[in-house]
């Protein structure tokens, strides 16, 4: 009987597991710093504690809370508390296709807009006076807020501009690429970045 | 009669000071406008008004909370491909492939006011500007633009969509755009819906190739945004509308 219930839990993990894999990302996340599964977003914390570090695996996410699944342990953490480039690596020289500056990676992407179309391509002028055209007023703009009931906030806010170098420390380093891109963002500050 | 002089000297200086910027303005237009031809060249307007209309009344709505003018001149441009263009003067132009990615208007809301950012901040025109001052080639651009050839500064701008902008310029836009659509009144949780469906279509989809060689990866984008502190934004208090919804809806099937 306890075999039985054991055996369904295992099978609810794993489902619960393909679930991620299907519906949510596609890798194990980490944890920024300590922190302690909550019972429901904005819920009660729970008796699990995870170290800053620890992987755990994102089921879905609601608003700016996720539910995840730290070794079978599941429950809710602010979104901000999980690390999703760290774990894998994140982007490299080869997933990202940015061999620096001054290089034009190839592409063989989708028909009309591959790099190669936008490099090769012939300028359409006519359609260009036609997006010339394209604009509106005041008055519609207005009409279309209040009928989708969008009200600007009156709050005033500001977000941070982290350094891309302020990756987190917990983050495993990355496989070397051999390419200029690292796991987090180049270190080194180019000329004219944040600067306009 | 002396005492005056400094007077004039402030108000001469400052009439040139206005003028240079009038003529700054007109030559991003123009290169706007030039590089808007290169990518329509590539990929025409939908012929749908109403998408036309919808996306340029949203963006005016958006623009409006980024602190800067412009005229706002926004396309939705026929292509499977799942990308977006901002061009220096106020341009930008949307994928159809790309809108139809998206499940609500505020994931498009975030789109654009991302691309605004782009042109807020001038992030391509900067990139022009250094590139006519630069090298060989910039000589080239400098001297086209003087000539007035904008076919030659057509193809040069296509190339600098090609390549893709420093991925400080990314983040920053990613984080404007959030602030702007934020103020506008949009949800800023859907930025972290768009960016985790552009995580799903990594490395498997052909359509978003070009969009992930000139960008950072989706991952990147979110930890960025997660570390400048999206989840303390203000969400709107109603959770959705169903107006809003409906002609989003619409808009999508326009398309």
């Amino acid at each position: 009987m306890v075999n039985t219930e054991k055996s369904r839990e295992r099978i609810w993990h794993g489902l619960g597991l393909l679930c991620l894999v299907f519906t949510f990302g596609v890798q194990a996340q980490t944890v920024r710093e300590e922190a302690i599964l909550l019972d429901k977003p904005e819920g009660k914390p729970g008796a699990v504690k995870l170290s800053a570090g620890s992987a755990v695996k994102a089921l879905r996410r609601q608003g700016f809370w996720v539910e995840v699944d730290a070794a079978g342990k599941v429950g809710w953490l602010k979104v901000s508390q999980i690390n999703f480039a760290g774990a894998t690596g994140g982007a490299t020289a080869i997933d990202t296709g940015r061999l620096g500056t001054g290089n034009i990676v190839a592409t063989s992407a989708a028909r009309g807009l591959s790099a190669k179309d936008l490099v090769s391509g012939q300028p359409n002028f006519n359609e260009a006076g036609k997006l010339d055209s394209l604009t509106t007023d005041a008055p519609t703009v207005q009409s279309f807020l209040v009928a989708g009931a969008v009200v600007a906030s009156t709050e005033i806010f500001q977000l941070s501009a982290p350094r891309p170098n302020a990756a987190p420390a917990t983050a495993p380093a990355p496989a070397a690429s051999g390419g200029q891109a690292t796991g987090a963002p180049s270190t080194g500050k180019k000329k004219g970045d944040d600067d306009w | 009669m002396t005492g005056k002089t400094p007077l004039r000297c402030v108000l001469l200086s400052l009439a040139l000071c206005l003028g240079l910027t009038a003529v700054a303005q007109t030559d991003e237009e123009k290169v706007g406008k030039a590089a808007a031809a290169q990518v329509l060249g590539a990929a025409p307007l939908v012929a749908s008004e109403l998408a036309q209309q919808y996306v340029n009344v949203l963006g005016q709505a958006l623009a409006a909370h980024a602190g800067v003018t412009y005229k706002w001149h926004i396309g939705v441009i026929k292509s499977d491909a799942i990308n977006a263009f901002a061009m220096p003067g106020g341009y930008i132009l949307l994928s159809s492939g790309l809108l139809k990615s998206l499940e609500s208007e505020d994931e498009l809301a975030f789109v654009l006011a991302h691309e605004l950012s782009h042109v807020a901040r001038r992030h391509h025109y900067q990139v022009v500007q250094r590139q006519r001052l630069a090298d060989q080639a910039a000589k080239g651009l400098q001297a086209v633009t003087q000539d007035g050839d904008t076919a030659k500064l057509a193809q040069a701008s296509g190339q600098i969509y090609a390549r893709g902008l420093d991925k400080s310029a990314e983040f920053e836009s990613d984080r404007l755009g959030v602030e702007i659509m934020t103020r506008a009144g949009y949800d800023p949780a859907a930025a972290l819906n768009v960016l985790e469906k552009l995580q799903r279509l990594k490395g498997s989809d052909p359509r978003a190739e070009l969009l992930f060689s000139t960008h950072p990866s989706p991952e990147e984008r979110l930890d960025v945004l997660l570390q400048a502190g999206i989840d303390k934004l203000p969400r709107p208090a109603a959770k959705s509308n169903p107006n809003r919804q409906a002609r989003f809806q619409k808009f999508i099937q326009s398309i």
